[in-house]
């Protein structure tokens, strides 16, 4: 008997050896820089048992996984008008059993491959929802059309209120699987509203969906930024009647005061081993950057200019901060050694530079500038070469963050009023608007992927 | 005993196979992944507030006895012009602070001459009324990032509160505060507009 369950666990592992050699093909080479947009077709999910017609469950699944994947950038969607009538419905002969019954895992041999591939789709996704005693099952599948076979196959089960989150997880495997990158569809944005009347901070997800308020102050909140690992929001808020810091837990809530000198507490920004934050501070009597542990111990000041040193971004291996001064007249963005030392100039075109944020990647550095006659979103190599304005005629565009794969900035621009929150990626070809509130949404800051 | 469990295995085994090729693995790869783990941020019971810590400011903890409305121009008592010596507290005399409000151009906190004869004439005013405090609120237009015009409007109300100290005005009478871009004036359609937020507002403290 022993032996046998040896053998079945071969087998087991020699089944997850196949999966992981499958999953090693690249179906796009994201880091060439001339990758073709990989053609897919998303067929509308099926929603057999939904409770009642209005909640479309089906219809929202795919209108998330079209949107994110078209937002990654990596996919040419096929236009689902192509699709026609007969693609769609299961061919004559296919039981129409209800998704959870029917062996996962079997429709392959009911695609129709070769109709697929004729409307030039490369791979395509199929799924169902049903929703039973009260609990919501998402299966949903990708194929490679020319290789006539199945991706992957995933089954999620939760709450109906899980929907968004269970489309977004598979089109992060979508992602991962022909690109071999993780995705970003399960990151939060979080930004400031003042949909309320007072500015307050509120965290949403990456695409605008599911707002959800996290400071009742009724006073100014601003600069809200994610730790590195997701768990806390550090920002601004003059609730106390002063500018002061704060860190939000939350995972329970809980809030504390980490810095509160007389004067400016401003603009934080986390190390990227998330120990400690670089800030502003005023309490000596100018505006100069200081470095606080995350406890608001160990206060260890960096810059000493009589000018104006604000909003500083740490490089992703926290060995430069990059920051804005004016100290030569105008604000333009410097970087540093961490420690202060070795300040030097970064831009030197635009005469209104402010708001550094560095790529994850670390080989850019996003700003927003007042040149090319308005107020855009720039970026610029680290060592100042490289110069490109990514925004044009989208009114004024302020304080860019990027996205955790470095791809995507968001940032917020008064183009419709407002100002609202825009995702724009990092050639600036795509602009989305994320966000629609009354009174205006600013300062938004992109999370990190969370750790499941 | 051997043989039935070699039976059992082959069965395994090939089940195993059949599900591998029927489904390309989507067998190992159906994983009940569990949705229903809560998403990492949801809407928070917010816990009802407590008080704001009170904030030690530089004003002295003795309130200073504080005439909100003020009385029109009880002025000096009508009878005795003549006593000089000590007149029990006279109530503070009215002064027209939005009228004294002072304007930055942009980008810039130095004071214009017309900023320091209104900082003259609140400084006059603050030593013929020695109880009164001041708050200098300094604000911006919404050009640029908040983060920089936090310390702009700083550097705004510390241009005018280092200039009433220069006029014999004791600092510990003057506080300040930035709102940046935060509390304009008028809203920032135009640069008219903008410019009238550039500027520093005077707010009487205890």
């Amino acid at each position: 008997m022993k032996k046998s369950w040896l053998i079945f666990l071969v087998a087991l592992l020699l089944v997850g050896v196949s999966t992981e050699f499958l999953r090693a093909k690249v179906y796009i080479d994201i880091r060439s820089p001339s990758f073709r947009k990989f053609p897919i077709a998303i067929t509308p999910f099926k929603s057999p048992l939904t409770p009642n017609e209005d909640m479309k469950l089906g219809e929202r699944v795919t209108d998330i996984l079209s949107n994110d994947l078209s937002i990654s950038g990596f996919f040419a969607l096929i236009d689902p008008k192509s699709f026609g009538e007969s693609l769609i419905k299961p061919p004559p002969g296919v039981s129409p059993l209800p998704a959870g019954q029917r062996p996962a895992g079997t429709l392959p041999d009911s695609v129709e491959f070769r109709r697929w591939a004729n409307i030039g789709a490369e791979a395509l996704v199929m799924g169902e929802i049903t929703y039973k005693d009260r609990s919501l099952t998402m299966e949903a599948r990708l194929y490679d059309v020319v290789q006539k076979e199945l991706i992957i196959g995933k089954r999620y089960i939760g709450e109906i209120t899980d929907l968004s989150r269970m489309a977004h997880r598979f089109a992060d495997e979508i992602v991962f699987a022909l690109t071999g990158e993780q995705g970003l569809f399960q990151t939060k944005i979080v930004f400031v509203s003042k949909a309320t009347g007072n500015k307050e901070i509120y965290v949403m997800d990456f695409d605008g969906r599911n707002v959800n308020q996290i400071t009742r102050h009724q006073s100014i909140c601003l600069s809200p930024r994610f730790s590195p690992d997701g768990a806390k929001v550090v920002f601004t808020s003059y609730k106390s009647g002063n500018p002061d810091i704060y860190i939000k837990n939350l995972g329970n809530g809980e809030e504390r005061p980490i810095s509160q000198y007389p004067g400016l507490n401003i603009s934080p920004a986390w190390s990227p081993d998330g120990q400690r934050l670089a800030l502003t501070l005023s309490k000596d009597g100018n505006p100069e950057i200081y470095i606080v542990n995350q406890d608001g111990s160990n206060l260890l000041r960096l810059t000493d200019n009589p000018a104006i040193d604000v909003s500083p971004a740490w490089s992703p291996d926290g060995k430069k901060i990059a920051f804005v001064s004016n100290r030569q007249g105008n604000p333009q963005i410097y970087i540093m050694d961490a420690d202060g030392k070795n300040v030097q100039r970064l831009t030197f075109e635009g005469n209104y530079n402010t708001h550094p944020a560095w790529s994850p990647r670390g080989d850019r550095i996003a700003f927003d500038s007042s040149i090319a006659g308005g107020h855009n979103i720039c970026t610029i190599h680290p060592d100042g070469s490289d110069f490109r304005i990514l925004t044009a005629n989208l009114g004024r565009c302020e304080m860019p963050s990027w996205s955790p794969d470095g791809r995507n900035l968001v940032f917020s621009s008064n183009r419709d009023g407002g100002p609202h929150i825009f995702l724009i990626d990092a050639e600036g070809t795509r602009i989305k608007k994320l966000t629609f509130h009354r009174g205006g949404d600013t300062y938004p800051n992109w999370s990190p992927r969370f750790k499941e | 005993m051997l043989k039935k469990s070699s039976v059992w295995l082959v069965v395994l085994i090939s089940i195993m196979s059949i599900a591998f090729i029927a489904t390309g693995c989507a067998k190992k790869q159906v994983v009940k992944e569990e949705a229903t783990a809560k998403p990492v941020v949801e809407a928070k019971k917010e816990e009802p507030k407590p008080a704001p810590a009170p904030r030690v400011e530089a004003a002295p903890p003795a309130p200073a006895p504080r005439v909100e409305a003020a009385p029109p121009a009880p002025a000096p008592p009508a009878p005795a012009p003549r006593v000089e010596a000590a007149p029990p507290a006279p109530a503070p005399e009215p002064v027209d602070l939005v009228s004294l409000r002072i304007q930055f151009a942009f980008d810039d906190y130095s004071l214009s001459t017309k900023a320091k004869e209104n900082l003259e004439k609140l400084a006059a005013w603050m030593s013929k009324n020695p109880k009164e405090k001041m708050q200098i609120e300094g604000h911006t237009c919404d050009i640029g990032t908040n983060e920089y015009n936090l310390a702009l409007g700083e550097r705004r109300a510390n241009s005018a509160k280092k200039y009433l100290e220069a006029l014999g005005v004791g600092s510990a009478k003057i506080s300040t505060i930035s709102y940046g871009e935060e509390r304009p004036l008028v809203p920032n359609k135009e640069e008219a507009e903008r410019s009238k937020n550039r500027r520093d507002d005077f707010v009487k403290t205890r």
